[in-house]
């Protein structure tokens, strides 16, 4: 497609090095996006796209936060850095490096981070004042602020929601608010990492819907993604990175599968899904799309172990119900920051969240639940080793009630993938995080060796001693499965862990899956990835309105 | 007509500054029970007592011993242990002191559990203070259950990897101890990210700022504001001269 005008954004990158000592991180790109387009920039997790985002961005400002080589141009002002070294360019005398003004820059280029709680302020109360932060800040007068809240509420369906309380909002309305934050002062251009991760299927079709609306009024969308879904398919253009640098660029239709252009760490989902998932070493061939034949799919799994259901199950919910009372524990909030006043009233009684669950799960058995955003999925999990006590009902592992033991004792029988690494990781190294609590379970002797085949089994061996913050999203949600491998519990629980994962990632996970279900573990997965879901379990239940079905 | 937060915040500071000037037992048993009926009224009595009681019952112990055992003025000795004389004069400065602060105290609290604080923030805002000091003043309100919720997840991740914690405080502090760490590097990571959003939308920006949040005020409370600050200066002010008189 013939771009309409000239870039507002360009970047010429030669390298972008941080201050850490390391070596550069980008290298030898080149990026234009123009007025009415979209534009992909794909990478596996570690390919550098999000430094690349956080650059365009001016969250990330070249001097304070890292050494660029080359040239940032928005609106036809170009700002060179590292002019007088290396590369250049004609006018080699020394100068004075550019700096950028992340307020001005913020008016005309939005961002929208993969965690899109990190953009909020925390410290306004209701949706409608987080949204007209910015204006706030720019000395907007108040008739127009409030035009352009409604007019962006408008946009993103937050309408309704304009009173709440931002920390109450669930994760994909917090996404969606993150992103008026970003559009409300009518951004040329609009970056957003990973806007898709954690989204229901309704959830992606509005942002999707939203993304072409943009598109079509004049914004330059630029979406980094590692997953390539049917919006991306029908961008204006592809930049395709992998180890900090271009791999290849051009249009869709000229990077297609066949042409073996883009790396296979990028997965391709939904309607995008024309070839095979990407397969690890250990597990059979499995195609990971919604429409293989259902012989593929059986052939894909094992076949689960027979035995009749409640007699010898690893795990077993009988009758559970649940509702958030005043005394329970709360889970994790979505919003990462509880922004609520001391003066705010208590939450209201809540409805029951889970309704009579029953579910068996045999040793050997991998169950997929699914379900839309907020039908209580991760609180499901959390039952199934005591973090959460069902207000009526039972859960049984190995045929004993866990009624009355501690969470940390269930522990050793349960291990539980959490929805957000970041809530699971907490040591100082690799190494550290996989053995915490190992020592008591395996002994000293054991929890070495434990510790270290179970990072080997994710591919983090060489990382051992880094520090897991350094990892990718992908590395770190492979060493929060490390950390549940390592104690070889009969029951595994794993809340969305395709979320965050590229495409080895997702490799990994499900030979790790498969093989602990092989020795006899009963996996619970709860995802709203159906292609995943149908290719990975025996078994799919749905949770829907605090009840299970079978599907 | 809504009370302005800051006519709030003038009543309850010059209430704090009359009493504590004026020194008087009545006034201050009085402002007592005005802060506590204001609070009662308010339905904020609940969370109010426990602050207060955190605050008061240490405050006003340290004041009798040190008041109530060494009052150099002392005459009336009620007991005695060694160099130490409970005085009666002594045990009445203390009291008198005590209420005092008690008056004080109660008041501030009863204004802090009532006043709204983004309604605060953005009268502060419009007042011409620096939007730095109204995020900080905003921050301190909203860091604790922020801390708070960040040690839960990290318990509850220790927990899923076999941390036992037993009921009991001193088991708690116990499990603390491997909560802290992590705690503190998940709070600077998450600063960090929140700190690049904030300058990209403007925060630092050093000209005017507009509130989108609009706090009804009125001549009438203006006015109250300004009488509320003078009677407290003069109070002082009167205060000064007595005592200068005096001495």
């Amino acid at each position: 497609m013939p771009l309409p005008t000239g870039p507002v954004l360009e970047a010429g990158i030669q390298s972008f090095t941080f201050h850490d000592g390391g070596g550069p991180v980008l290298e030898r790109i080149g990026f234009a996006a123009a007025p009415g387009t979209l534009t992909a920039v794909l990478g596996a997790s570690g390919s550098g796209k999000t430094t690349l985002g956080r650059l365009l961005a001016g969250w990330l400002t070249p001097g304070s936060g890292g050494t660029l080589h080359g040239y940032l141009e928005l609106g036809g002002t170009r700002l060179d850095f590292g002019s007088g070294r290396a590369g250049a360019g004609a006018n080699g005398q020394h100068r004075v490096e550019p700096r950028i003004d992340p307020a001005k820059w913020g008016r005309q280029v939005g961002f929208v981070p993969q965690d899109a709680a990190a953009a909020l302020s925390t410290v306004r109360a209701t949706v409608a004042e987080e949204l007209a932060f910015g204006l706030e800040n720019a000395g907007v007068p108040r008739p127009a602020m409030v035009a352009a809240v409604a007019r962006t509420a408008g946009l993103l369906g937050l309408t309704g929601l304009l009173d709440r309380n931002p920390a109450r909002l669930s994760g994909g309305q917090l996404r969606r608010l993150a992103i008026g934050c970003a559009v409300i002062s009518g951004p040329a251009v609009l970056v957003m990492d990973e806007p898709f991760a954690s989204l229901d299927a309704a959830g992606a079709h509005e942002l999707a819907a939203l993304v072409r609306h943009l598109v079509a009024s004049g914004t330059a969308v630029v979406i980094l993604s590692q997953v390539i879904d049917g919006l991306l398919l029908a961008a204006d253009q592809w930049l395709v990175l992998a180890a900090g640098t271009v791999a290849a660029a051009g249009d869709p239709a000229s990077l297609g599968p066949d042409t073996g252009l883009v790396p296979a760490g990028i997965r391709r989902v939904g309607g995008a899904a024309g070839g095979a998932l990407p397969t690890a070493r250990t597990a059979p061939a499995a195609t990971g799309n919604a429409e293989v034949p259902a012989a593929a799919r059986t052939a894909a799994v094992p076949a689960a172990p027979r035995e009749t259901a409640g007699a010898g199950a690893a795990l077993e919910l009988r009758d559970v119900s649940f509702s958030y009372g005043p005394d329970s524990r709360r889970p994790r909030n979505k919003g990462r920051w509880l922004a609520r006043s001391r003066n705010a009233a208590p939450p209201p009684r809540q409805p029951l969240v889970l309704a009579g669950i029953n579910l068996a799960v045999r040793p050997g058995e991998i169950v997929a639940v699914t379900g839309p955003n907020g039908a209580g999925k991760s609180t499901l999990l959390r039952h199934l080793n005591g973090l959460l006590r069902p207000t009526t009902g039972s859960v049984l592992v190995n045929s004993i009630d866990i009624a009355g033991r501690a969470a940390g004792k269930t522990a050793a029988a349960v291990g539980l993938l959490f929805q957000h690494p970041r809530d699971q990781l907490f040591e100082r190294t690799l190494l550290r995080e996989v053995r915490f609590g190992l020592d008591r379970l395996a002994g000293a002797a054991a929890a070495g060796e434990r510790a270290a085949a179970a990072l080997a089994a994710v591919g983090l061996q060489g990382a051992a001693h880094g520090h897991p913050a350094e990892l990718s999203a992908s590395g770190q949600r492979l060493l929060a499965l490390a950390t549940v491998l390592a104690r070889r519990p009969s029951v595994i629980a794993l809340d969305e862990p395709t979320v965050a994962l590229d495409g080895d990632g997702l490799a990994v996970l499900d030979a790790a899956v498969r093989s602990a279900a092989a020795e006899g573990a009963a996996v619970v997965l709860v995802t709203h990835d159906l292609d995943y879901a149908r290719m990975a379990a025996h078994r799919l239940v749905a949770l829907d309105g605090g009840r299970l079905t079978e599907c | 007509m809504r009370l302005h937060p800051l006519t709030g915040l003038a009543a309850a500071g010059s209430t704090a500054v009359i009493t504590t000037a004026a020194g008087s037992w009545p006034l201050s048993l009085a402002v007592v029970a005005g802060a506590l009926a204001v609070s009662a009224a308010g339905g904020t009595a609940r969370r109010l007592l426990p602050a207060a009681a955190a605050v008061l019952v240490p405050l006003t112990l340290s004041l009798l011993m040190v008041h109530g055992l060494a009052y150099p003025e002392g005459r009336t000795v009620l007991a005695e242990w060694g160099p130490a004389r409970v005085t009666a004069e002594g045990l009445g400065f203390a009291l008198q002191r005590g209420v005092q602060v008690c008056a004080a105290v109660l008041a501030l609290l009863a204004f802090s559990f009532s006043v709204s604080v983004p309604d605060l923030v953005a009268a502060m805002n419009a007042k011409g203070v620096s939007g730095r000091f109204a995020f900080v003043l905003a921050s301190t309100l909203t860091l604790l259950p922020a801390i708070a919720a960040q040690a839960e997840h990290i318990r509850t991740a220790q927990e899923a990897r076999g941390l036992v914690i037993r009921r009991g405080l001193v088991h708690r502090a116990a499990a603390f101890r491997l909560q802290a760490v992590p705690l503190v590097l998940a709070l600077v990571d998450d600063a960090g990210t929140r700190a690049a959003a904030l300058e990209a939308r403007g925060f630092s920006s050093s000209g005017p700022r507009t509130s989108y949040r609009t706090v009804p005020d009125s001549t009438a409370q203006r006015l109250l504001r300004a009488v509320l600050l003078l009677a407290a200066a003069a109070s002082v002010v009167l205060r000064l001269l007595t005592l200068a008189a005096g001495g």
